[in-house]
Order: C-alpha cells, then structure tokens, then sequence
C-alpha cells in the first residue's frame, strides 16, 4: 500500500471501514500532525476533523459555540436524493441549550446509575436467556444471536413493550440506523428505506402513547406519553423522535460494543483469561472494550463564530466531526494507548462523548455490558472464530455486523 | 483545596463516583454529594480527574 499522506487519506469512505476497519493508523497520523484537520475530497462536503482528546472534550463543552444539527455525522455522498427537511427527527442529538436540556429532563431520571440499577435484575436474566440459547451447540453468528438480542431487549423491556412486538423492533431500528449498508436497507435508495422503516415505526409508537395515556405505568413508554416540556405536552413529532432516539441510540451501540468486546478477547487470549479467572475485573473490562471498540465514530458540530481551535482558525458556520475512535487512542492521553489492557485504569475515555450531549445511556450500556461480560466469562469454556468477522459500512457507527464463532458454553 | 458540586447543573450520571468514589457520592435525589469538603492532597488526581470529566461542568475545585 502507498505511504500514508495527509492530502490522500481517507476517514469518511464506508467502503474502507468494511475492507480495514478503523482507520487507526490515519488517525495517529493526523493527531501526531494536524489535529484540527481540514478534510476536502470529491464527494464530501468540506469538514475539520477533529481527533485529539483534548480538542474533542473543548468543543463538546460549548454547546453554544459549537452546535449540534441536523447534520449529525459526515458522510459520502451516495445514490438516492438526500431527506426531505421534514423528515428530519428531532430529538436530542440535534437540538440545543436551553431546549435541549428541557427535553432531556423529561427522561433523564430514568437513566441515571440509581434508576438503571433497579433493572439489573432484568438485564441478568434476559442475559441469561440469551446465552442458554447457545446451549446443544457448537457454533453461531455472535452478533445476530447474542449481542444484537441484548440492548434491544433492555429498552423494550424499559419502554414496556410486549415480547411480541421485539422482532419487528429489530428489523425497524436497522432499517433506520444502517441504511448505508445493503444488507439492513434493501436494494432501494436509502430514501426510501428510512421513510418505509419511519412510517412503521411512528404508526406503532403512536398507538402505544396513546394506550400508556389512557392507563399511565411505571415505564418509559407513560414517561414520555405523559412528559411534559416547559410546561406543555410533547408535541406528537418531537414525541415519536424521542422514541426512535432511545431505540436507535442504544441498539447498534451496545451490540457494536459486545461483539467488538470478544472479538478484541479472542485476539487477545492473555486479557481473555484474565477475566476469566478474575471476574470482578469486569467494570474495569467494559470500560476498556468501550474504549477499544468506540462504537461511534463520530458527531459534528458547527461553529457559530470565527474562533480559534487548537491554532487553527475556524469560521461561522464551518462543520467539524469529532471523532471519538481516535480520542481513545490518544497518546497523550492513555499509556500504551494501542494495548488491550482489562485493568486500565484511570481510564478517562470518551466514547460515550461528554458535556451537554454525554450519552444518556451510558449506565445502561455499562450495566449491560458488565451482565454480558461477566457471564460469558464465566460461562463460556472456549471461543474461537469459526470465520472471518464481516464488517459493517458505515463511518457513523462502526462495528461487525456478523462474527462466526465456535464455543463451548456451560449449561 | 475546596470541592463542590453545583447542584443545578449536575443530573447525576455518576463519573464523579466511578473515578473519586471515596470523594463524590450519589443520593437518592440523583445528585452527586461531596463526601470530604476539604479533601487531603492525596485526592486531588482523581478529584481533577472527576472534574475534567463531569459531563456537566457541575464540579468546582476552589484553591484556598
Ligand atoms: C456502548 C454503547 C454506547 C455508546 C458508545 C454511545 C455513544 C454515544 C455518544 C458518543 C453520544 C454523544 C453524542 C454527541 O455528543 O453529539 C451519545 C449520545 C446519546 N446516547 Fe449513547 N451510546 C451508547 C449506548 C447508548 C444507550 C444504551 C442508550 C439508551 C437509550 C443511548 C442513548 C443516547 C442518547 C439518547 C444520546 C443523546 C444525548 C443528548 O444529545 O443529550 N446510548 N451516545
Ligand atoms: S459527574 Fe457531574 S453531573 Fe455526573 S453526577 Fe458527578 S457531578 Fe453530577
């Protein structure tokens, strides 16, 4: 391959996510020479990015100088007309202070470390369940029976959705959040996928307020039915936004995490049996996978005035992406940044972004993670791969969509 | 060294805990409590790492 050169790399093309995966070693070369980059290629609207842990945590702290919009990440152009504005959910990720915090607070109690605990019973189990599915066999896909199951499950189960209704969930939040990829989106336009996948899924969310309206639970789903913004209902767009935000954001995520975590324990058998013999390493592991796998890539921001970033000027209205992945691997943040290493710590990534957009999720996906890690290591005698993981495409968020593995499991 | 935490600011998402257990404190209001008001040097690393990484900016390290 030719050498590495700032003027010819490559960061935003999802088809060299699917051949080589993160693109660590073009990051490193850009956090080593021009951390406030200014990317211009065929094909892509003009971008700074961003990938030095410092620059990230100064931006994402000035929610007023950098705004988040509808433009969340960076992508290439691709065949099929670009969304209608109207089509544009809006929720959380693009909106700003002070309407921001008012909507967040409308759930934000009921993901906090005391609120997410009272479901750890239920992560346990359904945990459980899905890794006794494995059980009488010796090989699977990972991530279509194991780490998709897992997040999924959880937010229905907090929304107060019926088993039932789990599958099409599934099959709807891909359609929404991988349209890029063939495989999720069909072979139409990614246009039409989303509002296909939408339409579904605002009909159903719909029906499901209106219920948790007539007879208020203690669940998510009566939560934002019943919520209320600055004194006022939720109007019925931003209230079905809000839906699709908290299915859509934790779903790929946490499974990119999950099977990016064994994928990175099966290449690394020393940390693998680590864990194994000491599982209460197990907060300290999921902080490390999460840093490891980094599941989204990136966020964008747009500046609202000429300012000055890391000695670069910028100007009003200039985009910047942010690009967690490389925040984790710092150099002069972590030790050795390029190790697998379960025992880290501190271990102060920012995966899960930080300031006024920190995910909301995050202690949900930890616990998640922590119920997987724990009883897969304390379940699963052996693992290997039994093929080669396949990549997804997407420089949004990142991951493998399949993971053949052969196993040996404890009943 | 002083520590605080601005209460309408933080929502309680708990990185102070995970880095300066044995400074911070979650209650069942979902605030983070400062457990130590004057804490030893010894604290400080962690207590300037919950601060860098407090995603609201609610923590504040007054020097006395
Ligand atoms: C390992 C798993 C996860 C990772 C790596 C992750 C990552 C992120 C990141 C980087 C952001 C910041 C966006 C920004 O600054 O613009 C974010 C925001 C968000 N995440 Fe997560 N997330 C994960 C799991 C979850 C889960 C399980 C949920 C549950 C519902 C969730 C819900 C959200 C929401 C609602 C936001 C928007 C917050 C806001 O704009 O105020 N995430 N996430
Ligand atoms: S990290 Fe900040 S916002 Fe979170 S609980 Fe601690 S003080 Fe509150």
């Amino acid at each position: 391959m030719a050498a590495l050169t700032l003027e010819t790399l490559d960061i935003i093309n999802p088809d060299l996510y699917v051949q080589r995966g993160y693109p660590h070693e073009e990051w490193a070369l850009l956090r080593k020479e021009a951390p406030v980059f200014r990317y211009q290629r065929p094909g892509v609207e003009p971008f700074w990015a961003i990938t030095k842990h410092a620059d990230i945590v100064t931006v994402s702290r000035q929610p007023e100088l950098f705004r988040s919009s509808q433009l969340l990440f960076i992508s290439q152009e691709e065949p099929g007309s670009p969304l209608p504005d109207e089509a544009i959910l809006r929720q959380l990720l693009n909106m700003n202070p002070p309407e921001h915090g008012a909507y967040r607070q409308v759930v934000n109690r009921r993901f906090t470390p005391r609120a997410v605990q009272q479901l750890k019973n239920q992560i346990e189990t359904i945990t459980t369940e899905v890794l006794d599915d494995l059980v009488g066999r010796e090989e699977c896909d990972f991530v279509t029976e194991v780490s998709a199951k897992l997040p999924l499950a959880v937010i229905a189960e907090m929304f107060g959705i019926p088993r039932a209704d789990w599958a099409m969930m599934f099959r709807l939040s891909n359609a929404m959040i991988g349209p890029a990829d063939p495989e999720y989106g069909g072979s139409e336009t990614i246009t039409e996928n989303l509002e296909r996948a939408r339409l579904e899924f605002f009909q159903y969310f719909n029906q499901l307020c209106e219920d948790r309206r007539k007879s208020p639970r203690d669940d998510l789903a009566s939560a934002l039915a019943n919520g209320s913004v600055n004194g006022e209902p939720l109007p019925p767009f931003e209230l079905l936004s809000y839906f699709a935000l908290l299915i859509i954001a934790g779903n790929e995520t946490t499974r990119n995490a999950t099977t990016g975590g064994l994928h990175a324990l099966i290449s690394h058998p020393d940390q693998w049996e680590r864990l194994k013999r000491d599982p209460s390493l197990v907060s300290k592991a999921v902080e490390e996978i999460v840093r490891w796998t980094s599941p989204v890539i990136q966020f964008t921001r747009i500046a609202t005035a000429d300012t000055v970033l890391h000695g670069q000027q910028l100007r009003q209205g200039d985009v910047l992406a942010l690009f967690y992945p490389s925040a984790g691997r710092d150099e002069e943040v972590f030790e050795h940044s390029a190790a697998f290493d379960l025992g880290r710590y501190p271990n102060p990534h920012i995966a899960f972004g930080i300031g006024e957009h920190y995910c909301l999720g995050a202690n949900l996906a930890r616990l998640e993670l922590r119920a997987m890690f724990r009883q897969l290591a304390q379940r699963m005698e052996s693992v290997e791969l039994a093929g080669p993981a396949q990549r997804m495409r997407s420089s949004f968020v990142g991951g493998i969509k399949h993971m053949p593995i052969r196993y040996r499991i404890r009943a | 060294m002083r520590v605080e935490v601005d209460h309408n600011l933080c929502e309680g998402n708990g990185r102070c805990v995970e880095v300066a257990s044995r400074v911070f404190e979650l209650r069942d209001d979902d605030r983070s409590y400062v457990l130590i008001q004057n804490p030893p040097q010894a604290l400080r690393a962690e207590i300037q790492l919950a601060a860098k990484l407090c995603p609201r900016q609610a923590i504040r390290l007054i020097e006395d």
